[in-house]
Formats: C-alpha cells, sequence, structure tokens
C-alpha cells in the first residue's frame, strides 16, 4: 500500500477530475476513483474528507454545483460549472500587477491578507504578458489595521447578504447586548472597523465597531436575507458616526499650534492678539477658524494642546474638551466633585466614539 | 508555518494555466511570479506530473517536457483541460478593489503621474474584471480610509521630490508643538493606521525620520539631488530606540482603539474588561497628547509621575477654560 496521499493533491485531483469529467461525478465515483479518496478508512470518514474539500474548493472560488439525476433521488452527482470557472480575460502589465501586490500588502488581517495573496496568485497566472520583474517601486507603504475574530464571518455575511447576530457592548452606556443586524458593509478607518447596517432591534441604521463586539458573529436565517441596500442609505448611515461637520473658533497662544494655524479658513475675523471678543482671557491670543468633521474628532486633537488651545466655539466642542480636561486632571488621584461625571459626550450615533490620533512618532 | 492545502492548490492550478498560455517559462520566472523559492516550483512540477484525471495512467496525467526542464526550462505538453485561470472568489475580489482604490483614492494626490496612472489603470482593469464576477452593489461593500490629510499643494510637493529623487525643504511642527526648518531626502509615503507620513532621511538627525504629513506647514523641492541613504525596510514601523522608556497605561474597555493604533510594544487583557498597554515613549508631549485624548478612558497610568504631568497640564487648561466663562459671565 502507498503512502497516503497529502491533501493538496487530493484537492488538485478532484479538481481535475471535476472539470474534466463529461457529466457529473457522483460521491461514490468520487470515493472509488479519485486519488486520495481511498484512503478514508471508513464511509463516515469519507464524508466529512469530501465535504471538508468541497468546502475549501468553494473557498478558492471553484463553482462546484450538485447535480441531482431526476431517476435516482438519492443519487447526488458533481460538476464544476465551467463557464463560471474561467477568470475572464485581463492584460494587467507588470507594473500594474506590481502595485496590486503592494495592495494586497496593505491588510494586518490575516482574513483579508489570505484573500489578496488568492487574488494575486489568480491574477498573476491570468497575465502572461506581464514581466514577473517589472514591478514598479511605488515609493510608497500603507497599513490598515486587522479587524479581529468578527472580520471574517462579517465579510462573508456582507457579500452574501446574510443577518448576523452578536453580543455588542454600547461604548455610550457600556451596556451589553444581543444584536440582529443586516450587515450592509465594512469600512476601515482611523481608528479602526466599522460594520455599518440596519439593525433590526432598533429599525434604523446604525454602525458598529468591530473592537466592542464580544464573542462570536452568528448568521442568522438564509443568505440572501435581506434586499440590496439603498446605496444612499448607506452612505448616510456610514456618514452618521461623524457629527455634523462645521468650523469651530479657537484661541491660540502665540507660537503654538502651527499644525492648527497651517489649516486655518480665511476669515474677515480679527485675528490680532488683544482685540480678540474683548475678552480679557483671550488677551494675546490669536483666533482661528478651522472647519472639522466630528465634535470627538476635533476635541481630541485640540486637548492635547492644554491651555495654548482654547475652544470658543461650537459649545458642544468646548464641553467635549472640557469634559476631557476633568477627566485628565482627576489621573493623579485629585478626584475632584464632578468626577462621576459620564465619558458619553463624545459618542457617535451608536457608540462609536472616535479613534485616537497617532501621534508625530519621530521627526 | 507550512503553506495550506488550499493555497497551494491554487497556485498550481495557476501554474498550469500560466503555463499553457505562455508556452514556456524558466524556472525562475515561474518563481518570482508566484513568489515562491525555486525548489518550490520543482517541487510543484513533481506534484502536477503525478495528478490528472482517475485511472491515473500515463495519458491521464498532467505532463511535462522533462528533456527542457533539465535545461531549466518549464513546458507543458499535457494539460488536462485545466487551462483557464480561476475566476476570483467574491471576497478576494472585494477585498483586493478596496486595498486599491484606497491607494488611489488616498496617496494618488500625492504621487506622480506616471505612478498614479499605474495605479488608477491597475485599479480600473481589475474593476472590470470584477464587476462581471460580482455585482456592482458588493463592490463597495468594503472601504478603507488611510487617512492621509495632506493639504493639496503639500502633497504635490512631495510627489514631485518623489519621482524626481530631489531633496526636500520642510517646516515641519512637531508632537512637542516646535517648529523647525528639515532638509529631508525623501524615500516614500507612508499611510498607517489611518494617518499619512513622508519617510525620508532627515539631514539635521542624519537618521530616517517619519514626518506627518498633517504637520509639515511647507515643502519645497530643492535643487539639490536626494543622495542615497541605507534606510532599512521596515523603517516606515516605529520602532523605538533604546531612548525610550515604557509607560504602562491600564484603559477602559472601549478604548479599545488605542492598542490598534498606538505603537504598544504589549497587551494584557484584564478580567474586568479593561486592558493594559505597555508603550515605548520617546516623546513626552506624544504620550500627554494621547493621554489627554483618551483620558475619560484612563483608568491607571505607570509611573505616576506621568500621571502627575497629564493632570498638571489639565488642571492649566481648565483654569485658562474658567477665566473665560468668567470673563463672559462679566462681560
Amino acid at each position: 500500500m502507498v503512502a497516503s496521499i497529502p491533501s493538496d493533491e487530493r484537492l488538485l485531483d478532484l479538481v481535475i477530475a471535476l472539470v474534466n469529467t463529461p457529466t457529473r461525478m457522483t460521491k461514490e465515483q468520487v470515493r472509488t476513483t479519485v486519488a486520495g479518496y481511498a484512503d478514508a478508512p471508513t464511509r463516515d470518514a469519507f464524508e466529512r474528507m469530501f465535504d471538508r474539500d468541497k468546502d475549501t474548493l468553494r473557498e478558492l472560488g471553484v463553482p462546484l454545483v450538485t447535480v441531482t439525476d431526476v431517476g435516482h433521488r438519492d443519487d447526488i452527482g458533481y460538476r464544476i460549472d465551467l463557464e463560471a470557472y474561467a477568470l475572464p480575460p485581463v492584460d494587467l502589465t507588470g507594473a500594474e500587477l506590481g502595485v496590486l501586490a503592494m495592495a494586497g500588502q496593505v491588510w494586518q488581517d490575516a482574513t483579508l491578507r489570505t484573500d489578496s495573496a488568492r487574488a494575486l496568485t489568480k491574477l498573476r497566472a491570468a497575465a502572461p504578458s506581464a514581466q514577473a520583474g517589472d514591478l514598479a517601486n511605488i515609493g510608497l507603504a500603507a497599513r490598515v489595521g486587522a479587524g479581529g475574530a468578527a472580520l471574517a464571518p462579517l465579510l462573508d455575511a456582507v457579500q452574501q447578504r446574510w443577518v448576523v447576530r452578536f453580543v455588542y457592548r454600547a461604548a455610550a452606556t457600556g451596556e451589553v447586548r444581543t444584536r440582529h443586524v443586516e450587515p450592509w458593509k465594512l469600512a476601515a478607518r482611523r481608528g479602526g472597523w466599522l460594520l455599518v447596517g440596519h439593525d433590526q432591534d432598533r429599525g434604523a441604521p446604525r454602525s458598529f465597531r468591530l473592537s466592542r463586539i464580544e464573542g462570536p458573529v452568528q448568521a442568522v436565517g438564509e443568505p440572501g436575507g435581506f434586499a440590496h441596500p439603498d446605496p444612499a442609505e448607506v452612505a448616510a448611515a456610514e456618514q452618521s458616526w461623524m457629527d455634523v461637520a462645521g468650523v469651530a473658533r479657537l484661541a491660540l497662544l502665540p507660537e503654538r499650534a502651527e499644525a492648527l494655524r497651517a489649516r486655518a479658513l480665511p476669515t474677515e475675523l480679527p485675528t490680532e492678539p488683544g482685540d480678540a471678543d474683548g475678552h480679557p482671557a483671550l488677551r494675546g491670543r490669536d483666533i482661528v477658524e478651522i472647519a472639522y468633521r466630528a465634535t470627538w474628532e476635533l476635541a481630541e486633537e485640540v486637548v492635547g494642546y492644554g491651555d495654548a488651545v482654547l475652544v470658543l466655539d461650537p459649545p458642544p466642542v468646548r464641553e467635549a474638551v472640557v469634559r476631557l480636561l476633568q477627566a485628565a486632571a482627576r489621573l493623579d488621584g485629585s478626584a475632584g466633585p464632578e468626577s462621576t461625571a459620564g465619558p458619553e459626550v463624545i459618542a457617535g450615533p451608536e457608540g462609536t466614539v472616535g479613534p485616537a490620533a497617532p501621534e508625530v512618532r519621530g521627526g | 508555518m507550512a503553506e495550506r492545502a488550499a493555497d497551494r492548490v491554487l497556485r498550481l492550478i495557476g501554474m498550469v494555466a500560466y503555463l499553457d498560455a505562455q508556452g514556456e517559462a524558466t524556472l525562475d520566472d515561474l518563481a518570482q511570479r508566484f513568489g515562491v523559492p525555486q525548489d518550490q516550483v520543482l517541487a510543484d512540477i513533481d506534484t502536477l506530473w503525478l495528478s490528472g484525471t482517475p485511472g491515473y495512467q500515463p495519458e491521464d496525467l498532467i505532463d511535462f517536457d522533462g528533456f527542457r526542464l533539465d535545461r531549466g526550462l518549464v513546458r507543458l505538453t499535457q494539460a488536462r483541460g485545466m487551462t483557464r485561470p480561476l475566476r476570483l472568489g467574491a471576497r478576494e475580489a472585494v477585498v483586493l478593489v478596496a486595498a486599491i482604490r484606497a491607494l488611489v483614492e488616498d496617496l494618488g494626490p500625492a504621487l506622480d503621474d506616471t505612478r498614479r496612472a499605474v495605479l488608477t489603470s491597475a485599479l480600473a482593469k481589475l474593476t472590470a474584471l470584477t464587476g462581471s464576477t460580482t455585482g456592482s452593489a458588493e463592490a463597495g461593500t468594503v472601504t478603507v480610509d488611510l487617512g492621509v490629510r495632506a493639504r493639496a499643494d503639500i502633497a504635490a510637493t512631495v510627489a514631485t521630490a518623489l519621482a524626481q529623487d530631489r531633496r526636500l525643504r520642510l517646516r515641519y511642527v512637531n508632537a512637542a508643538d516646535r517648529t523647525s526648518l528639515r532638509d529631508v531626502d525623501p524615500v516614500r509615503l507612508v499611510a498607517d493606521a489611518g494617518t499619512g507620513y513622508l519617510l525620508g532621511w532627515c539631514l539635521a538627525a542624519d537618521a530616517e525620520r517619519l514626518f506627518r504629513l498633517d504637520r509639515v506647514l511647507e515643502a519645497q523641492v530643492l535643487d539639490t539631488s536626494a543622495a542615497a541613504h541605507d534606510v532599512p525596510a521596515d523603517a516606515d514601523r516605529f520602532v523605538p530606540d533604546g531612548t525610550a522608556t515604557v509607560v504602562t497605561v491600564r484603559l477602559a474597555s472601549r478604548a479599545r482603539r488605542v492598542a490598534e493604533t498606538a505603537p504598544v510594544a504589549a497587551v494584557r487583557n484584564l478580567d474586568d474588561g479593561s486592558f493594559e498597554v505597555d508603550l515605548p515613549v520617546v516623546s513626552t508631549a506624544w504620550l500627554e497628547h494621547l493621554l489627554l485624548g483618551v483620558a475619560d478612558d484612563v483608568v491607571a497610568v505607570h509611573p505616576p509621575r506621568v500621571a502627575q504631568q497629564v493632570a498638571a497640564t489639565a488642571r492649566a487648561a481648565l483654569l485658562a477654560y474658567e477665566q473665560l466663562a468668567t470673563d463672559r459671565e462679566d462681560g
């Protein structure tokens, strides 16, 4: 008896057999004729082996279809849909393949890296004219952080429009609750991954931070469980975690916060020190106006400057900064009377609190 | 780590389709194209040689020209019907499109025309390709914001310097809010954890440095060519040097993003849902900025002097706000 056949060789032989079969292969034919399956000692072992292999091939994008013979209902057969199997012709140059390879490297998430690497293997096989060595040094590098255990099942659920259930810790309240969500899209941005979808329990669109999903993501019902979302509604739901963008008025100490000054809007306001609003506390400060996208985002940036930057308007930004300052002032144990103040002020619609800004690291 | 069976199968299928279309390839071409050592290519050929349709008689098997193989040339003589490259899976397509689209949209403005054109054409071809395998509705199900927010004029200047290999003069404000002029030989653009940087060789420091693009106040291309510098491949990752001190911060669970975005040396999850991060700190200004921004989620900071310093900064700012409020009431 020969040594057992490795699973990669068995999988390859299964694909070749199914590509070449004139009509279909029954399970029994697979078991008795395709190299490797004779290694399964029992019927059950074969079933498990074959089920796993079918899953793997589908995961790789091989369009495996089930064919039932009308005359023999129990007699399930398999074949590969050759129409759907092939990659359409694609004329990628070596430089284009190079930047696609670099794009795949963006992902720090193992699942997304694997998906990208597989796509690249297929594209390389399909672009014979491209010179392998002709890879442009594009002069850039990008990284997008991992999404945790929730990302892979959510990716599948989004593609298949499959309702999901998961336990979520709300940022604003800390409340932990099971959510039922129609997953619309996944978005990676500063500070992590977001799921945008329709919260069935709330009956409204919501966004969820993947880092606050606790435990497994479970599919509910069947694929195609909800209609394609309206793109405008998706966009609105995604934007909702950014509250109303606007213009903030800041009072800066001289020669400080140059990064904010560089973004200052042209303004009619007096910017000379001393006459700003006529407040003695503002004497010697420069007033600038800058555009911002979200209260929490600006608050987080501005608070880092301490007393060098004061927020004059709008009040929600100023209050968010003051609350952060109050929390920070207690860090050395000098608890003030407001020590029970809740942190929920900077929460977005569904507890999407802004990400921390990774500050300059060198330079 | 051993290669997963699925990934090897994909390469084996890809090699046959490629060789069928190409006619003949060198071992080196196959190794480079599929990103594996030549030994692995030979092992793959050996596997393919034994693979085929049931029966597995010589005429059932994939076959190569053995005579040419001895000279390092790979020519397929029997493909057993495996001539088509495999389509992209829905997830594969969506993930790769999202990555290349993010590069085009976020880094495109800071690239010269030639490089941007390559990115754009790669995206266009991939989109055309995947539009036929996945519906257009699926195409936008994963999006990425790399967070590169540079002023347009600065992005364009940096692009010119990178493309022409010229030295840059930057007016730059650092995390400690100090502004200085730096002469920099640009190396590459970096987008990491939602922030855009220029990796460059700082002449004053005589070392590579990461410059946050949103802290570049002015940029000017100098007439001087950029010199060649020995910049390690991993220089665009923050690696603290010997001068870093480790600060441990315990944070409430909802500040998880800190562990994901800050350069942390270690993360420890605690039973109550909170977690601790060890931060190698070179710049205390950077640390103070970070802690103030997440102050309402900070449970504890070690060493205590860091907490005292941050609290003192916060109290000074609160005092300024109080004076402002008093003024307003008076006025």
